[in-house]
């Protein structure tokens, strides 16, 4: 009877952990928070809208200090979150939401190439149409320079509108070039000009019998953005990256040339220029080592004018295109630009944000606030405010990029598996500047590549 | 009450107590289970899967089953061969260096000293940095211009290299990086071994005149040789997998000079978007990784039966 009593004890002990483990796992599982709900609308102070952005980290912190707070001035309920996503990252993360059956983000910030990869998920809203009834009525679309707003059309569909309009630019250090007596290029210096003054720009400037100052530091190493250099070199001679049976063509006479030249830049670059990019360019620019740099135009507040990042001064450097080819100057686009997510509950509010954002109103501010590129003529027509007169040449040299890229169809592949191409592009480059391939091979590899690709 | 029926009651009574006791059990390895299927079975499961498809990106849903066709090309593809020479170049220069710095270093300092404890802990610095952050730091000690190591080495009339520009001192660049970041923890492994020899033996090898290398070679290396084998296996596996400190430091370059085939597959899946042939590439090395795991664990069982 004991050991009966015992065992009643035991089983009982047991049913009592079983049931208490089993309401555990079933308050877990049936215990997910609900979703927050918003205003709508423009929202109510009762009741605000809540908008989330998903945007590069590069600006993604700086406007939320920046532009955010100016944008709540005149539109108090509206909430705005932007997180910041490492570049590298952004593109899968932004894929992975836009496909999602409730997305968590109202609007992406999306790079220039790749509306056509997000747009074909049907995840974007036509912007200029299913918006128009919250358009205002001063919001001039057609005073937007057409190269950049052409960064977010697709299949005759806009999906967003610009927010930071980048391009590549050629950076000047104007005193390298006084030192080693060679006069200050303008936008019409050529190709064949440049190679002949770089020998000269690797120089010893202080007298003390080694050499401290390079004619070039730029994207040499294996990176995506790496072909972009190439590329402009190829765009300035005419070269088209693909056919107008949308096949590669960039494998030909003047992409070898452009990518031996390119590869020819490094004998003129600093010391370990092979293993630099967009950061390493950029440092050794700033650190006045090199005489020129092609990086992208929106450093250049950093690179010339905020003496906590630059050793340099406005008087000192010089943006314009980079050198003339056989057609034309060269740059490359690199627009960041708002979309708004087909999903989103707050459509009205996203595009109030965007619109003020992009709007004459957003673009000063975002000008003289953060040294932003801007995408309208009228912007930059416009006089900067005292204080940011090193925007005036800055101005000139957007403008005239504009037309370039417009003109040489400056831009990455447009494609919604543009990436892929870019990487192919990239190893292309990379294989070359490092000595493990040809030029005529690597970009024939690549071309094979990109043809799977595209198909 | 009879024998029988009582028998009877016993029989039910202990169906019902292994009833509710397996019950239980399954209770509470529900939650653990349900998580290792989540975290580690369904991925897998999901990467064989789609291996086998054609990947829709505009849902990242299968769009159709292909075949064998995503390891077709695979393995017909070059790059896929070249990162894995990459890798092979990699792991047989690291893991050695790595194995007899560990063991070593491990060797040199298990002796008794005031502080000891200190300095082992200051060993888990490199393992507790982040990758990334070691990446670059070591970048920039390691840059021709103004880095650190190209200015120490100039004082004893060696340099200047482009650590990470010249093809082949970009691999040592990521040896030397995964070196500093993993050989304390095999320091730290050794320690534990060796503080655990029994010292009986050695003081008999002394009272024997067994000098200090006969009881490193004849005694401590033998008895270590199963730990040394485990260890390896316990690195290796570390080590294959790595990516991290390559994309960071060199970003697979100069070329493809450090693309090691981890940085291969992941370039290929986060940036081109291939997934499915990403996939494939995943499942091939999984593959071979589990053979050569399972040809070293073999290694492994016979050195400890021969010790």
């Amino acid at each position: 009877m004991i050991s009966i009593k015992l065992v009643n004890r035991r089983i009982s002990r047991r049913a009592t952990m079983l049931m208490g483990a089993a309401a555990l796992v079933a308050h877990g599982l049936g215990s997910v928070p609900a979703k927050a709900q918003d205003g709508g609308g423009l929202g109510t102070p009762e009741a605000p809208v809540n908008l989330r952005i998903m945007a590069d980290a590069a600006y993604g912190n700086a406007w939320q200090e920046v532009m955010v707070p100016e944008f709540n001035k005149k539109y108090p309920n509206i909430k705005v979150t932007i997180d910041p996503v490492p570049y590298t990252e952004l593109l899968a993360k932004q894929m992975l939401d836009a496909t999602s059956s409730d997305p968590v983000y109202d609007i992406l910030v999306l790079d220039d190439p790749w509306t056509p990869q997000v747009a074909e998920t049907g995840a974007l809203l036509d912007i200029r149409n299913e918006t128009a009834q919250w358009t205002l009525p001063d919001y001039d679309w057609d005073d937007f320079n057409a190269a950049p707003l052409a960064a977010t059309q697709w299949k005759g569909v806009q999906y967003g509108v610009p927010m930071r309009s980048n391009m590549l630019l050629m950076f000047v250090n104007k005193t390298l070039y006084e030192k080693a007596g060679l006069p200050v290029p303008t936008p019409d210096l050529t190709w064949e000009e440049y190679l002949e003054q770089a020998p000269k720009l690797v120089q010893d400037t202080n007298g003390d019998g080694v050499v401290d100052a390079w004619a070039i530091d730029t994207y040499f190493k294996r990176d995506p953005l790496t072909p972009t250099i190439w590329q402009s070199i190829f765009n300035a001679n005419g070269g088209r990256l693909l056919d107008d049976g949308g096949k590669p063509a960039f494998n030909d006479e003047i992409g070898v040339k452009a990518l031996e030249l390119h590869a020819e830049l490094l004998k003129y670059a600093p010391p370990g220029s092979v293993s630099h990019g967009y950061s390493e360019a950029l440092a050794s620019f700033r650190q006045g080592q090199v005489a020129t740099s092609f990086n992208w135009g929106s450093v250049y507040r950093n690179s010339a004018v905020d003496p906590k990042t630059t050793t340099l001064t406005p008087d000192q450097v010089g943006l314009q295109v980079l050198p003339v080819g056989a057609k034309m100057g060269g740059s490359n686009r690199g627009i960041a630009s708002g979309t708004i997510q087909a999903k989103s509950k707050n459509k009205e509010a996203a595009w109030a944000f965007l619109q003020w954002f992009s709007s004459k109103e957003g673009e000063k501010h975002h000008v003289n606030n953060l040294g932003g590129f801007p995408a309208r003529k009228s912007t930059l027509a416009a006089t900067p405010e005292p204080g940011n007169e090193w925007l005036i040449p800055v101005f000139t040299a957007l403008q005239q990029g504009f037309d370039f890229i417009e003109a040489g169809e400056m831009w990455r592949v447009r494609h919604p598996k543009s990436d892929a191409v870019q990487q192919a592009l990239a190893d292309a480059v990379a294989a070359v500047i490092s000595g493990q391939s040809n030029a005529k091979d690597a970009l024939d590899e690549a071309a094979r590549r990109a043809a799977r690709t595209l198909r | 009450m009879s024998n029988v029926q009582i028998d009877t009651q016993h029989r039910r009574r202990f169906r019902k107590e292994k009833l509710l006791d397996l019950m239980s059990r399954w209770t509470f390895m529900f939650p653990a289970g349900f998580i290792l299927i989540a975290m580690l079975a369904y991925p897998i499961v999901y990467t064989i899967d789609i291996s086998f498809a054609l990947i829709d990106l505009t849902t990242f849903r299968v769009a159709e089953w292909v075949g064998w066709d995503n390891y077709t090309y695979v393995l017909g593809d070059s790059r896929f061969w070249a990162s894995l020479k990459v890798t092979a170049i990699y792991l047989a220069l690291s893991l050695p260096i790595q194995m007899i710095l560990g063991f070593g270093i491990a060797y040199l300092i298990n002796v008794e000293w005031k502080g000891r404890g200190f300095v082992r802990a200051l060993f888990l610095i490199p393992m507790v940095v982040a990758p990334v952050v070691a990446g670059g730091v070591w970048r920039m000690m390691l840059d021709p211009l103004y880095g650190l190591t190209n200015y120490l080495l100039g004082f004893v009339g060696l340099g200047p290299y482009d650590w990470l520009g010249d093809t082949w001192l970009a691999m040592w660049t990521i040896v030397i990086i995964d070196t500093w970041r993993w050989t304390p923890f095999i320091v730290l492994i050794a320690t534990a071994s060796i503080l655990n020899l029994s010292k009986d033996i050695f003081e008999a090898a002394s009272i024997d005149g067994a000098n200090w290398w006969t009881k490193l070679w004849s005694i401590s290396i033998p008895l270590l040789l199963p730990m040394i084998a485990a260890t390896f296996i316990v690195r290796w596996l570390g080590a294959v997998k790595m990516f991290d400190i390559a994309l960071s430091a060199t970003g697979g370059g100069p070329g493809a000079s450090t693309q090691v085939i981890n940085l291969f597959i992941y370039e290929e899946a986060f940036r081109s978007l291939y997934f499915a042939e990403a996939a494939a590439m995943a499942v091939l090395v999984l593959v071979g990784t589990m053979m050569l795991t399972g040809v070293f664990l073999y290694g492994s069982r016979k050195l400890e039966d021969l010790y």
